[in-house]
């Protein structure tokens, strides 16, 4: 693929790179402990002659020890330092220096936080004063838990690692002794190895040229030339290649050398070979980095050319320039080519002239990075991390993998069905160190393209495999190991799912709920505390994020940007009513959603939400953790997340606080409405409290003001309900809106009874049904759905929208259900996002259908077939029929093939948003007034909103059976209706809602209930086979006179499951 | 008031091609979304007189359907006494923006002219139609000669 010839002319210069002093520990560029063959062999690096190893490790103990000690004496320097234990973050208590002593050493024992200050960063003295720095952080592993390797190998290895240049020291000791450290207090069972692979950030850089000059390796000062041939005949298929000698070190694995040694064991019924392999390979980042990587012939054409030279040991067929050209053109096409740029960089190490290879998929729509072609000029030793920093950017957009998911999936099987236990045993132990590592490493920035390789291959045995034994025991490793990686990596992996492993997202996703729930009933009391909890949470976030990215997207995204909201606020403005009319004044309405700490990462980096998602592959519900949800004891949560909002408030981000808040799709809407009402309690109460304040100290100074009472009191008449409302709370509004956020207490007029909720309850209900009244003129019922939609031509002026927004508002914050109907699209909207034409399927199927239709129109006759102009019409509240040009000059515009969907973006923009946008955000800004500053948008998603409003759609089925009318020989006392309202009333909710859109083609309750439906139930001859039919026009449902009751249940189950409603279909 | 393009294009197409079951099609001076026309069935019982129709089509048309109403009454399974009628090729489920008046009313001729007792909106008519025929025929008939409206004269 990249040009192999140049890569060898730069590899020297790398190499110089790496060797400057005050390596970063980030990944340097050069350093690629990675691929086989020589050097960096990385993989079993022992330190020479295993003596000097336990010199190194007590070292680099003490430098670590002593790292801590000194960051709580002095501190690191850093005046904003937020470390809870550095001394410069003012938050150390003083100690003696045998206390501090003694806490350092806890310190390191828990492995805390170091204060990463660039003065730290360079080399510890005793580090420098090594004698033979290593160069890829290969030294490692304590010689006394390698029991299967010969002594050969160690020195093999360290030899081959000595071979290799010099670099960041400073990060091979510390990172040696976390290992170590990690390897001494796990004490697994029988691990062969661990390495520490190297910060190397640009595999390639090193890995092809070292595949190409073996012969580097020889001339190296080792004494064994043991691990070349091994290594470097490990991808090549043969299995007489690939399966080395019993005691010699296996250093990858591909699919079909792991089958034919599979084989060979089952032959000889020795499953030592295999044993060995899988211990070698599955326990060491580098070795399983390198391993289960997809050859040319196993991909398809499209994959990324670019990055697939990264672990082959023997190369594919080099591309030559023009090729890469020619790739490179036919993506530049599309305006996403040139992102990946950066990854191509990497791929290609330092080769400047590396084209911009990307294999981009639809989905990144993000700006190319401006670090691309232009950073690869730069020489990389001035700026060694900033490279790589892009590139690890650059390569957070792709979903490049090159694990080899068939082959990977052909040794699952064989290695779950093999008779030899042990071999599983040893599988497990291998991954569940490997797992520790990668967790031991996470402040160590290690190679997240690696861990990441390695990551994917071990979730895709365990989600792959049946045996569950081997998924409980090692799925909670692999939690640890992910959710430790860096957010960067994190996108990486859920871009990867997404791509390559969307068949396996279900499984993932229930197999980390049973831990979830596995670990909530083990540990009910401190399951908030409970590591393993969160980290598998963690981790389902990722795969929640690899979910959406697996479905279908809209695109571009309906969120608006802030900008957006604010020149939409600036345009109704404008041809609205003047701001000095507007009673409510309230600039607030551009907030952020949320608070800024609670951000989503992820969500940002992917750009991708949620709510962009139609029709998720697993269907959202599914995040929900019941046991979790059950047990969490919001109050407990929300004082944790509180905590993070102070600490974000401070400024401080050293947070050992966790809130499931932020996790909000584990909780189920009834645990986030406990969030929500502990919030809101919270914060009436810290409103009362500010309020009795305020009264005691100004006591004596102002009369006993409306303003300064503790609650929210409204004092209406019910013959001016609106109008009294309106003008109460525009006064608050204007007075103080924090007032709003009081609890409501609503007194009526001369009437007696003290608001405890019950007055407050039907104060909603009455001002709802008035609002809503379609005689009102401020909303229309849509005919079809009985939905209720703004009046795009309403007398009122926006105060009257804006109190509708904030009564509801007021009746999440107040905890009362309405009884209003509005399709979904008015929550998504609540939430910041804008209506498009998905959003008519909810606000008019009709309308959406007809429109669907017409996209899928394919006839090139499409002008003469429709003869639609741009120019739309709708019937305003009179009735009277509305035109309105979409674009300048539609009457004359046809809508053909090539304008169709701009056609049908237009209308729908124009329906959902633009013709009601001035009623839309007076209401929205009603509602932001309640609730701008609640979690309410971080928890809730525009479905769960819906039920907060309008709580679940319970049908009154009682109130339709007194309202249903009889025809054609029936009446309400005929045996087989009498018959029907039992099965009726017995039926669950679910099959009632299907009954429901049977008879009137709308699961929706109409206002007013279903009394209001007006159904017709019509004798349809004697008793017969047919089933029953309706007519949804009409609401008649269409009844054979069964013969009895078991064949009337029958029959009507049948119809209702089966049928589209549609009588005459 | 004007009417959508495409709508002023489908009166024009009916009215030149004199449908011989569908005539005197006009559109109402003050809305252009509401049309009548008359029904000329070929099949008995319906074959002796005409029956006037309205339809109505939403200001959205053609991306919602146009209903049909009965100005004449008649003696018919699927068309109640208020004059409604259901119609799927107008149902909502089925509707097709591409669909176009001329083929609603050929629809509605065809049931016309072959009631479907199967999916009646009068279930005693579908009942007598399906046990009584001659006695179907017969009410038909005479309920033909009292309430329609005079066959055209060619």
């Amino acid at each position: 693929m990249s040009d192999s010839g140049e890569e060898r002319d730069h590899q020297p210069m790398a190499r110089q790179t790496s060797s400057a002093p005050s390596p970063p520990p980030s990944p340097s560029p050069s350093a690629s402990p990675l691929p086989g063959v020589s050097s960096a062999s990385t993989s079993t690096s022992t330190a020479p002659g295993g003596q000097a190893t336990p010199e190194m490790k007590r070292s680099t103990v003490r430098t670590l020890i002593q790292r801590y000690f000194h960051q709580l004496q002095s501190g690191c320097g850093n005046e904003q330092c937020t470390n809870i234990n550095c001394a410069s973050s003012g938050r150390v208590a003083p100690m003696t220096p045998n206390e501090v002593a003694a806490r350092a050493l806890q310190l390191f024992s828990q492995d805390a936080r170091l204060c990463v200050n660039p003065a730290q960063l360079q080399p510890p003295p005793q580090a420098e004063l090594e004698p033979q720095p290593e160069r890829v952080a290969p030294v490692a592993i304590s010689p006394h838990d390698i029991d299967m390797l010969s002594p050969n190998e160690s020195s093999s290895s360290s030899s081959s690692s000595s071979s290799s240049s010099n670099s960041s020291t400073s990060t091979i000791t510390s990172a040696s002794t976390t290992t170590t450290t990690s390897a001494q207090s796990q004490s697994s069972p029988g691990p062969t190895s661990v390495s520490v692979p190297g910060p190397s950030p640009s595999p390639i850089a090193t890995a092809l040229p070292r595949m190409e000059q073996p012969e580097l390796v020889a001339p190296a000062p080792a004494p064994e030339p043991a691990p070349a041939p091994a290594s470097s005949t490990s991808t090549s298929s043969s299995s007489g290649e690939c399966t080395t000698e019993n005691l010699s070190e296996v250093k990858s694995l591909e699919a079909s050398c792991l089958i034919s040694l599979y084989e060979e064991c089952v032959k000889t019924d020795s499953y030592d070979k295999l044993y060995q392999a899988v211990g070698d390979v599955f326990s060491c980042v580098e070795r399983l980095s390198r391993s289960f990587v997809r050859t040319p012939d196993t991909e398809e054409e499209e994959t990324p050319a670019a990055s697939v030279p990264i672990f082959l040991a023997k190369p594919p067929e080099p591309l030559n320039k023009e090729q890469l050209r020619t790739l490179e053109g036919e993506h530049d096409k599309d305006e996403d080519s040139t992102q990946q740029a950066g990854a191509m960089e990497a791929v290609a190490g330092t080769d400047t002239e590396a084209e911009a290879v990307s294999d981009v998929d639809g989905d990144n729509d993000d700006d190319a990075g401006p670090e691309d072609a232009d950073d690869e000029d730069v020489p990389m030793e001035p700026a060694p991390k900033s490279t790589s920093n892009a590139q690890l950017k650059d390569l957070s957009l792709s979903s490049d993998t090159l694990v080899d998911f068939e082959g990977l999936r052909r040794v699952q099987q064989l290695l779950f069905a093999s008779k030899s236990r042990t071999v599983i045993d040893k599988l497990t132990s291998s991954v569940i160190q490997l797992a520790d590592w990668i967790h031991y490493m996470r402040r160590y920035t290690p190679d997240w393209e690696k861990v990441i390789h390695c990551l994917v291959i071990c979730f895709d045995l365990a989600t792959n495999t049946k045996n569950m034994d081997y998924l409980d025991r090692v799925l909670p490793k692999l939690c640890l190991a992910a959710s430790s990686m860096s957010v960067k990596a994190q996108v990486r992996l859920a871009r990867i799912w997404a791509a390559h492993c969307a068949d396996q997202l279900h499984t993932l996703v229930s197999s980390c709920q049973q831990q979830i729930t596995l670990q909530v009933l083990l540990d009910e009391e401190a399951m908030r505390e409970n590591e393993h909890i969160i980290c598998v949470t963690k981790v389902l976030k990722i795969v929640f994020y690899a979910n959406i990215l697996a479905s279908e997207l809209e695109r571009p995204s309906c969120r608006m940007s802030l900008e957006e909201q604010a020149e939409i606020e600036e345009d109704s403005t404008e041809d609205g009513v003047p701001p000095e009319e507007d009673l409510f004044l309230y600039n607030q309405v551009g907030h952020p959603h949320v608070p800024k700490f609670a951000e989503d990462q992820m969500e940002n980096m992917l750009k991708v939400s949620a709510i962009d998602c139609r029709n998720p592959l697993v269907p959202l519900e599914e995040f929900y953790n019941e046991a979790l949800s059950e047990n969490i004891q919001m109050h407990h949560d929300y004082l944790s997340y509180k905590s993070l909002v102070m600490e974000s408030e401070v400024g401080s981000s050293s947070s050992n606080y966790f809130s499931f808040m932020l996790y909000a799709f584990i909780l189920t809407p009834a645990t986030k409405v406990d969030a929500l009402y502990y919030d809101s309690r919270m914060r009436m109460y810290s409103e009362r409290y500010s309020t009795l304040y305020s009264l005691i100290n100004n006591f004596g100074q102002d009369g006993p003001d409306a303003i300064h009472r503790p609650d929210l009191k409204l004092t209406v008449r019910r013959d001016q309900l609106i109008n009294d409302a309106l003008v109460g709370l525009e006064l608050v509004a204007m007075s103080n809106p924090k007032d709003l956020k009081k609890q409501l207490v609503v007194e009526f007029v001369g009437e007696q009874g003290i608001d405890e909720g019950g007055v407050s309850k039907e104060f909603f209900q009455l001002i709802v049904e008035e609002i809503f009244n379609p005689a009102f003129g401020m909303f229309l019922q849509q005919e079809e759905t009985n939905n209720m939609w703004f009046n795009a031509t309403p007398f009122e002026n926006g105060a009257q929208f804006t109190l509708i927004g904030i009564i509801i508002g007021l009746a999440i914050y107040n905890n009362v259900i309405l009884a209003v109907n509005f399709p979904m699209v008015v929550y998504r909207k609540l939430l910041g996002y804008r209506g498009t034409f998905c959003d008519l399927r909810d606000y008019s199927p009709m309308l959406y259908s007809s429109l669907k239709s017409l996209l899928d129109f394919e006839g090139e006759n499409m002008e003469d077939v429709f003869d639609q102009t741009f120019k739309i019409s709708y019937s305003n509240v009179f009735g009277e029929m509305v035109e309105h040009e979409l674009v300048p000059h539609g009457d004359v515009v046809l809508v053909g093939q090539h304008n169709k969907q701009l056609f049908v973006d237009l209308y729908a923009d124009f329906l959902l948003n633009k013709n009601i946008q001035q009623q839309f955000n007076s209401f929205r800004k009603g509602f932001e007034m309640v609730t701008d500053e609640s979690p309410l948008k971080l928890l809730f998603r525009p479905e769960e909103i819906e039920m907060l409003v309008c709580g679940s759609r319970e049908f009154d089925f009682v109130e339709l059976e007194h309202s249903t009318e009889y025809e054609g020989g029936y009446s309400y006392e005929t045996p087989i209706i009498k018959d029907f309202w039992k099965i009726v009333h017995a039926m669950p909710h679910e099959s009632k809602r299907k009954l429901l859109e049977f008879a009137t083609g709308s699961a929706r309750v109409p206002v007013g209930g279903l009394k209001c439906l007006r159904l017709l139930i019509t004798r349809h001859g004697p008793d017969s086979d047919r089933l029953p039919t309706s007519h949804t026009c009409f609401n008649v449902l269409l009844l054979p006179e069964y013969s009895s009751k078991v064949k009337l249940e029958e029959r009507l189950l049948k119809a209702i499951n089966y049928s589209k409603g549609f009588g005459m279909l | 008031m004007t009417a959508p393009r495409r709508l002023r294009k489908e009166l024009c197409d009916l009215q030149d091609n004199t449908l011989k079951s569908f005539r005197d099609i006009k559109a109402d001076d003050e809305n252009l979304l509401r049309w009548t026309g008359l029904i000329v069935p070929d099949n008995p019982p319906y074959n002796k007189g005409a029956f006037r129709i309205e339809i109505n089509f939403p200001a959205e048309y053609p991306f919602k359907p146009p209903k049909i109403n009965f100005k004449t009454r008649i003696y018919h399974p699927n068309i109640d006494e208020k004059g409604q009628v259901c119609l799927p090729i107008i149902s909502t489920e089925n509707w097709k923006p591409a669909t176009r008046t001329e083929q609603v009313v050929q629809a509605l001729i065809a049931l016309i002219n072959d009631p479907e007792p199967e999916h009646p909106l009068r279930a005693e008519l579908a009942e007598e139609f399906l046990k009584d025929r001659k006695k179907f025929v017969k009410n038909a008939e005479d309920y033909t000669k009292k309430h329609s409206e005079k066959r055209p004269a060619d």
